[in-house]
C-alpha cells in the first residue's frame, strides 16, 4: 500500500484510572510529534459511545488511515475499537492499542513521571507498528452446526437440552457409566429439600429421549483438533462388555453374579456387583462388567440367555466426531482428607466426609437411609460437622468451596427432622456463607431446629479406642478459649477440587487453568463462560465451584454462547496467519522443512523440492514457523518482522540501557502482566513490552536487535511448560531456540542475567510483578557502565549477524 | 470412613479384610492346615496369591512353603476356599462363613467321599486314627447307652459296643492312607485329585529329599535304601507342593488329570480346571459333559475353533 500513513492517536483518561497517574495532556502533545500522526485527541472514556463517535468523526475529518487508541489492554477492548474503526470505513486491522493502563498507570501509581515516560514509549511503539500495518481481510470458515458437551452432570445436561431444543445436534460425552454427575448422588437439595434424583432423573431421561442428543457414555475424549466451527474430536468408548442395544436393563445378570465390589458411587460405603449399574436411575440404563473384579464365570451369560447382550470380547472403540463448538462441563471432585492427620479420617471409623453422609442419609443408599456408625452400626446421638476442611486453608486449597455451608445446614436440618431430639447437632464453622435466594432463611430454620453453631476451627480429633467416640478439640472464637466436644459421629465438609483429569482436558483443549486448578474463563467479569480458545465454552463447576441453580444457569448460558456460533453458516477467524514467500523458501534448493516440523498444528507442508505451503484454515497464527524459518521466508500477518522490529527500535530509541525489552505471549504472560496491573501490583517501570501471540514467534533476531540497540535487559515470557501453551508447543520451540542463543550470547560476553526466559501464567500477576522487581534490581547492581561496555563489545558481532535484516 | 484393606498375620493365621461402612469381607488362612501347595495360587482368578518358599537350613528338614494373599487384589470370591484340599482358607462376609461363588453356583466344590462301615470295625482297632497323616480321624467306642469307653480290654461283651470313626471331612484331602491301612476293609475313600507323578531318577540329585520333607502325606514319598526318593502313587493327592520345592528342573513331574467336583458348569471353573490339569483334560471334561456353548467360548479364548 503506497498511501502515506495518516495516524490518529486517541488517549483515554479512563476516568482517573489513567489520568490519575499519567499526565495525559503531555502524552497527547507528545503523540502529535510522532511521525505520520496527524491528530491526537484526549477523551474521558474512549470506549464509551461519545469516545467512539469521536474516533469515527476524526477518521472522516482528518482522513485518517491508521488509528491508535492509548487506553487499556487489547485483551479487553481491541475488538471494540476494531469494530469502531470499521464502522468509519477503515479496515479493522489498521488499528492498534497502546496499553497504558494495565502496563503503566495501574502498576506505577507512585511514580507518575516515569509512568508518563513509559506511556509515551508505549504510544510510540504502537505508532511505529501501526505505520506498517496492512489492511487484512477476516477469513470465513464454514461452521459444523453440531456441539460436543464434555461431562454429563447437571451443567452439561442443561447445556445439552437447551442446544438440542434450539435444533442443534448434540453429542454428550460422559466418562462414567451414567450421566447425572454429583447431583444424582445427593439425597435432598438445599434450600427446598426436594429430592435430588426426583428432579434430575426426568431431565436425564429427557436427554436420553431427545432426538437431537446422542449420549456417549463410558467414554473419554482423546484429542481435539481444528478450530472454531470445525473441531475434530477423537473419543474412545470404553468396553462395557455389554451390547448396549441388546441390554434391557432387567438386572437378571446382576442377581446371579457372585462378585460384590465396593461401589464408588456410594463412596465405597456399600457394594455393587461386578456386573451392574451404579444406581437404579442410571441413564443410559446399560449394565457394565467391571473386568478388574470379574472372574469370568459366565453366570451372567446364562442369565441373559437369548437376549445375548453380553460380549466378553468387546474392545475399546475409537470414534471421530465433527463439531462446531465444545462445551466443557467436567465438574469437580471431593477432596478426600486422608492426608490430614489431625482429623483422623481413614483411621477413625466414625469420621466421615459429607458426601459419605449424603449416601447414608439417602433412602436408596447402602443403609436404606439410616445414619449409622461404621464402628457399631448404631445411630449416633451427637453429630459434629466441621466446616472448611481443606477449603480456605492456605496450606491446602485457598479458595472457599462455596456450597459446603449450605450442605452442612441441609444435613443438620435433615438429622434434626429425622431424629428430632434424639440427636444433637453441632456445626463448627469459620463463617456461615448463606447468600443467594432462600439460603439465609434456611440458616434460620437450622437455628430454630436447635442446631448448635460454634464459630471456630477444629484443631484436633481424638478417638476413644473402646467406644470409638470422638473428642473434638476446637477454639471457640466467641469465648476466646479452647473447648472440647464429645461426638459419636464427625462429618467433615471437605473442599471441592477440580475433577481428576482436568489437567489432561486442559491440554487437550488448549484451555488454561487458574492457580486453583479450575479452567480459566476468558474474562472474569465479561466473558465468564468463554475460554481463550474460540468456540470452547465452560459450564458448571469446572470453571469454579457452583451449586445446582448456578450450574444450571451457566449451562444454559453456555448453550446460548455456543449457539451464537452454531447458528451461523460461517464464522470469521482472525487473519493473523502465516504466509510463505515461495521465492525465498529454501526448500526448493535444499532439504529443509523446518517449518513443517515445528508447526504445532501440522498446517504446513513442505514437499521435497517445492516451496513450503501453509494450509490457512489450519493455521492458528502462533508464528513459530516464522521465527524458525532460516531464510525469513515466512511472514505472520499483523506480526511481521518489520512491524516488531519497528516496535523494538521505537522502544529503545532513548536510554536503552535503562530498559527491559520484554516479549510477552498473548495468552499467558501478557495476561499475567495485565493481571499484575488490574491487581495494582506495583513494580519498577523499566519494562517495554512487545505483545506476540505466542512466545514461539520470538525470533532470535528480535533479541539480538534489542541488544544491538543497547537494551539493558531482554525478557522472553511464555506459558508454563509443558502443557500450558495455547498453541500446543510454541513455548517448547522457543525454549530450544533461546537456550542456544543464550549460550552464544554468554560466550560473546553478555552477563547471563541480562537475557532471561521466564514462564508466567495468566494467573500469576504476583510473579510477573516480582520478576520485574528482581530484574530491575539486577540491572541496578550490574550498573549502567557495565551494560554499556558489554553492549559495545557485542555490537560488531550482532551487527554482522543482523546485516541481512537491514536491507 | 473410606474403604479399608487390611492384612494381619499371626503365628497361626493370615487374615485379609475389606471393610466398608456397611459390609465387611475377610479371607482367613489357617496356617496350621496350609501345606503351601500350589492349588489356590494356580486358580486364583485375580492372581492375589503368592507362594513363599523358605531357604534350606543345613541339617534341618526343609520347611514347607506358605501362601501369602495380596489384600489389594483379593476380591473375596471364595474360589480358593472351595478348592483347597486341606480346607485351610475361609471367606467370611459380615462374620459369616460363606463361599460366594458356590452360593451362586458359579463354582463347584470338591467331592470328599469317605465311607466308613463301622460295622466291620474291631473295637480295639485304631489303625486309621494312627495312620491319618493329618490327624483328622478320631476313633471312639461307645456302649449301647452312649457312654464312651476308654479301656475296651475290660469289657466282656464286645459285640454290643459300637465304634465311631469321626473324620474331619472338610479338611480331608482324601489320600486313602486310612483305607489302605485299615485291616478290616472298613474305610473307602475316593481321591479328589487324580493324576500322575514321577521322579526322574537320573535327574534327581542324590542326598536331596526336599520333596519328601514337605510332602504332607506320610508315605506318598519315601526314601529308598539307595538314598533316593520314590513315589507311592497310592497315597499321592497331587497337591504339588513337592514340585514347588524341587531344585532340579524336570526331576519331578506331576500332572493332574481329573478332579472330582460337584456338578457346575461355569467359565471360572473351566479356567481353574485348565490351570490345574491341562487344556487336553479340560476339553475331555467338556466333551463328556457336552457343554457346547461353554466349549465354544473356551475355544474362542484359546484361539482354536469354536463356531
Amino acid at each position: 500500500m503506497s498511501e502515506e500513513p495518516r495516524i490518529g492517536v486517541f488517549v483515554c483518561h479512563c476516568g482517573l484510572n489513567i489520568a490519575g497517574v499519567i499526565d495525559v495532556e503531555e502524552l497527547t502533545e507528545y503523540a502529535r510529534t510522532l511521525p505520520n500522526v496527524v491528530c491526537a485527541i484526549r477523551n474521558r472514556y474512549t470506549c464509551a459511545d461519545p469516545g467512539q463517535e469521536e474516533i469515527r468523526k476524526a477518521i472522516k475529518e482528518h482522513k485518517l488511515n491508521r488509528v491508535v487508541v492509548a487506553a487499556c489492554s487489547p485483551r479487553m477492548h481491541e475488538p471494540t475499537f476494531r469494530r469502531c474503526v470499521a464502522e468509519a470505513g477503515l479496515n479493522p486491522y489498521l488499528f492498534e492499542m497502546a496499553n497504558i493502563r494495565e502496563f503503566s498507570s495501574w502498576c506505577h501509581p507512585s511514580t507518575p513521571k516515569e509512568a508518563t515516560e513509559k506511556a509515551k514509549d508505549i504510544v510510540k511503539m504502537a505508532v511505529a507498528k501501526v505505520r506498517l500495518f496492512r489492511p487484512l481481510k477476516s477469513m470465513e470458515v464454514p461452521v459444523t452446526n453440531k456441539a460436543l458437551i464434555i461431562g454429563g452432570g447437571i451443567a452439561g445436561i442443561s447445556t445439552a437440552l437447551d442446544l438440542a431444543d434450539m435444533g442443534f445436534k448434540v453429542y454428550l460425552v460422559e466418562r462414567s457409566e451414567s450421566i447425572g454427575g454429583h447431583m444424582a448422588q445427593l439425597d435432598k437439595t438445599f434450600p427446598t429439600l426436594d429430592c435430588s434424583i426426583c428432579i434430575e432423573g426426568p431431565k436425564m431421561v429427557d436427554v436420553s429421549r431427545h432426538p437431537n442428543i446422542e449420549i456417549i457414555s463410558y467414554a473419554n475424549v482423546l484429542s481435539v483438533q481444528g478450530f472454531v466451527g470445525n473441531f475434530r474430536v477423537k473419543i474412545r468408548k470404553n468396553p462395557r462388555y455389554i451390547i448396549a442395544e441388546n441390554c434391557t436393563g432387567c438386572g437378571e445378570c446382576r442377581d446371579v453374579c457372585p462378585i460384590e465390589i465396593p461401589n464408588e458411587w456410594d463412596m465405597n460405603m456399600g457394594v455393587r456387583k461386578a456386573i451392574s449399574v451404579p444406581f437404579d436411575q442410571a441413564v443410559p440404563l446399560v449394565y457394565t462388567i467391571n473386568m478388574d473384579y470379574c472372574i469370568e464365570c459366565y453366570k451372567c451369560v446364562d442369565a441373559c440367555g437369548a437376549r445375548q447382550a453380553i460380549n466378553f470380547d468387546q474392545k475399546p472403540e475409537e470414534i471421530e466426531l465433527e463439531v462446531g463448538t465444545i462445551v466443557t462441563a467436567t465438574g469437580f471432585d471431593i477432596y478426600v482428607p486422608d492426608d490430614n492427620s489431625l482429623y483422623g479420617y481413614g483411621r477413625y471409623d466414625n469420621v466421615i466426609t459429607a458426601l459419605e453422609l449424603e449416601r447414608l442419609i439417602l433412602a436408596a443408599g447402602p443403609t436404606g437411609g439410616k445414619v449409622v456408625r461404621a464402628s457399631d452400626g448404631k445411630k449416633p446421638k451427637v453429630v459434629i460437622f466441621i466446616q472448611c476442611v481443606g477449603s480456605r486453608d492456605v496450606n491446602k486449597y485457598e479458595y472457599c468451596s462455596g456450597f459446603c455451608c449450605m450442605y452442612s445446614l441441609k444435613h443438620s436440618i435433615q438429622l434434626k427432622e429425622k431424629y428430632k431430639d434424639a440427636v444433637e447437632v453441632y456445626i463448627l464453622y469459620m463463617d456461615m456463607r448463606t447468600h443467594f435466594k432462600g439460603y439465609e432463611e434456611f440458616y434460620r430454620r437450622a437455628r430454630e431446629l436447635g442446631v448448635n453453631f460454634i464459630r471456630g476451627r477444629a484443631v484436633h480429633i481424638l478417638e476413644n479406642p473402646e467406644t470409638k467416640n470422638l473428642t473434638v478439640r476446637a477454639e471457640d472464637m466467641a469465648l476466646g478459649e479452647p473447648i472440647e466436644l464429645e461426638a459419636e459421629l464427625v462429618v467433615l465438609a471437605t473442599a471441592a477440587i477440580p475433577t481428576k483429569g482436568t489437567d489432561e482436558m486442559a491440554r487437550i483443549l488448549s484451555v488454561t487453568r487458574g492457580a486453583d486448578g479450575f479452567f480459566m474463563e476468558s474474562h472474569p467479569k465479561l466473558k465468564p463462560i468463554d475460554t481463550a480458545v474460540d468456540g470452547v465454552f465452560l459450564a458448571g463447576a469446572c470453571q469454579g465451584l457452583k451449586d445446582i441453580p448456578y450450574s444450571v444457569s451457566q449451562g444454559s448460558g453456555a448453550a446460548s454462547r455456543a449457539a451464537t456460533i452454531l447458528s451461523k453458516p460461517t464464522w470469521k477467524i482472525e487473519p493473523i496467519i502465516a504466509m510463505v514467500d515461495p521465492d525465498k523458501c529454501r526448500n526448493t534448493r535444499v532439504k529443509c522443512g523446518i517449518c513443517a516440523r515445528k508447526c504445532p498444528y501440522g498446517a504446513i507442508k513442505a514437499p521435497e523440492g517445492e516451496p513450503a505451503e501453509v494450509t490457512t484454515a489450519m493455521c492458528h497464527g502462533c508464528g513459530t514457523c516464522v521465527a524458525e524459518c532460516p531464510s525469513d521466508a515466512i511472514t505472520q500477518m499483523h506480526f511481521t518482522d518489520a512491524q516488531i522490529f519497528a516496535q523494538i527500535r521505537a522502544a529503545l530509541e532513548e536510554n536503552p540501557e535503562d530498559k527491559i525489552l520484554g516479549f510477552l505471549c498473548n495468552w499467558c504472560s501478557y495476561a499475567g502482566a495485565d493481571l499484575a496491573g488490574t491487581s495494582r501490583f506495583e513494580y519498577p517501570p523499566n519494562l517495554r513490552a512487545v505483545r506476540v501471540m505466542c512466545s514461539g514467534r520470538v525470533d532470535r533476531d528480535f533479541v539480538m536487535e534489542a541488544l544491538r540497540l543497547g537494551a539493558g535487559m531482554v525478557l522472553v515470557a511464555a506459558c508454563h511448560l509443558p502443557y500450558d501453551c495455547h498453541y500446543i508447543s510454541g513455548n517448547e520451540a522457543m525454549k530450544v531456540r533461546m537456550e542456544a542463543l543464550a549460550r552464544m550470547l554468554e560466550k560473546l560476553g553478555l552477563s547471563p542475567e541480562r537475557f532471561r526466559v521466564e514462564y508466567v501464567s495468566a494467573a500469576e500477576g504476583v510473579k510477573f510483578a516480582d520478576l520485574n522487581k528482581e530484574m530491575a534490581e539486577q540491572m541496578k547492581s550490574l550498573g549502567k557502565g557495565k551494560i554499556k561496555a558489554e553492549n559495545e563489545k557485542l555490537r560488531p558481532m550482532l551487527e554482522k549477524m543482523l546485516s541481512r535484516k537491514k536491507a | 470412613m473410606p474403604m479399608k484393606l487390611l492384612k494381619t498375620e499371626t503365628e497361626k493365621e493370615l487374615v485379609v479384610k475389606r471393610i466398608l461402612h456397611t459390609k465387611n469381607y475377610s479371607l482367613t488362612l489357617d496356617k496350621t492346615l496350609c501345606t503351601g501347595c500350589e492349588i489356590c495360587k494356580e486358580i486364583c482368578p485375580k492372581e492375589a496369591i503368592e507362594i513363599k518358599t523358605f531357604p534350606k537350613v543345613a541339617g534341618e528338614k526343609l520347611k514347607h512353603p506358605i501362601i501369602d494373599v495380596d489384600e489389594q487384589k483379593c476380591h473375596f470370591c471364595g474360589i480358593c476356599s472351595s478348592l483347597c484340599p486341606f480346607g485351610a482358607l475361609k471367606v467370611r462376609v459380615d462374620g459369616e462363613h460363606v463361599i460366594p461363588v458356590v452360593k451362586t453356583e458359579s463354582f463347584p466344590e470338591l467331592i470328599r467321599e469317605i465311607d466308613v462301615d463301622t460295622a466291620k470295625c474291631d473295637v480295639q482297632c485304631v489303625e486309621c486314627e494312627k495312620a491319618c497323616p493329618l490327624e483328622l480321624i478320631k476313633v471312639s467306642v461307645r456302649t449301647p447307652d452312649g457312654k464312651e469307653i476308654m479301656d475296651t480290654e475290660s469289657i466282656q461283651d464286645k459285640e454290643k459296643l459300637t465304634v465311631i470313626v469321626d473324620v474331619k471331612k472338610e479338611l480331608c484331602p482324601c489320600c486313602r492312607v486310612c483305607e489302605l491301612k485299615c485291616p478290616y476293609d472298613a474305610i473307602h475313600v475316593k481321591k479328589i485329585f487324580h493324576g500322575t507323578i514321577r521322579i526322574n531318577q537320573e535327574k534327581c540329585p542324590s542326598g536331596c529329599q526336599d520333596c519328601l520333607d514337605v510332602c504332607p502325606i506320610t508315605g506318598a514319598l519315601y526314601l529308598s535304601e539307595d538314598g533316593k526318593v520314590y513315589v507311592n502313587e497310592l497315597y499321592c493327592i497331587y497337591c504339588g507342593v513337592c514340585k514347588i520345592v524341587c531344585p532340579e528342573e524336570g526331576a519331578l513331574e506331576l500332572q493332574r488329570t481329573y478332579i472330582r467336583h460337584t456338578p457346575v458348569h461355569s467359565g471360572a471353573w473351566n479356567k481353574a480346571l485348565e490351570k490345574l490339569t491341562s487344556t487336553k483334560e479340560l476339553t475331555k471334561e467338556l466333551q463328556t459333559k457336552g457343554l457346547t456353548k461353554v466349549r465354544e467360548s473356551v475355544g474362542k479364548r484359546l484361539g482354536f475353533g469354536g463356531s
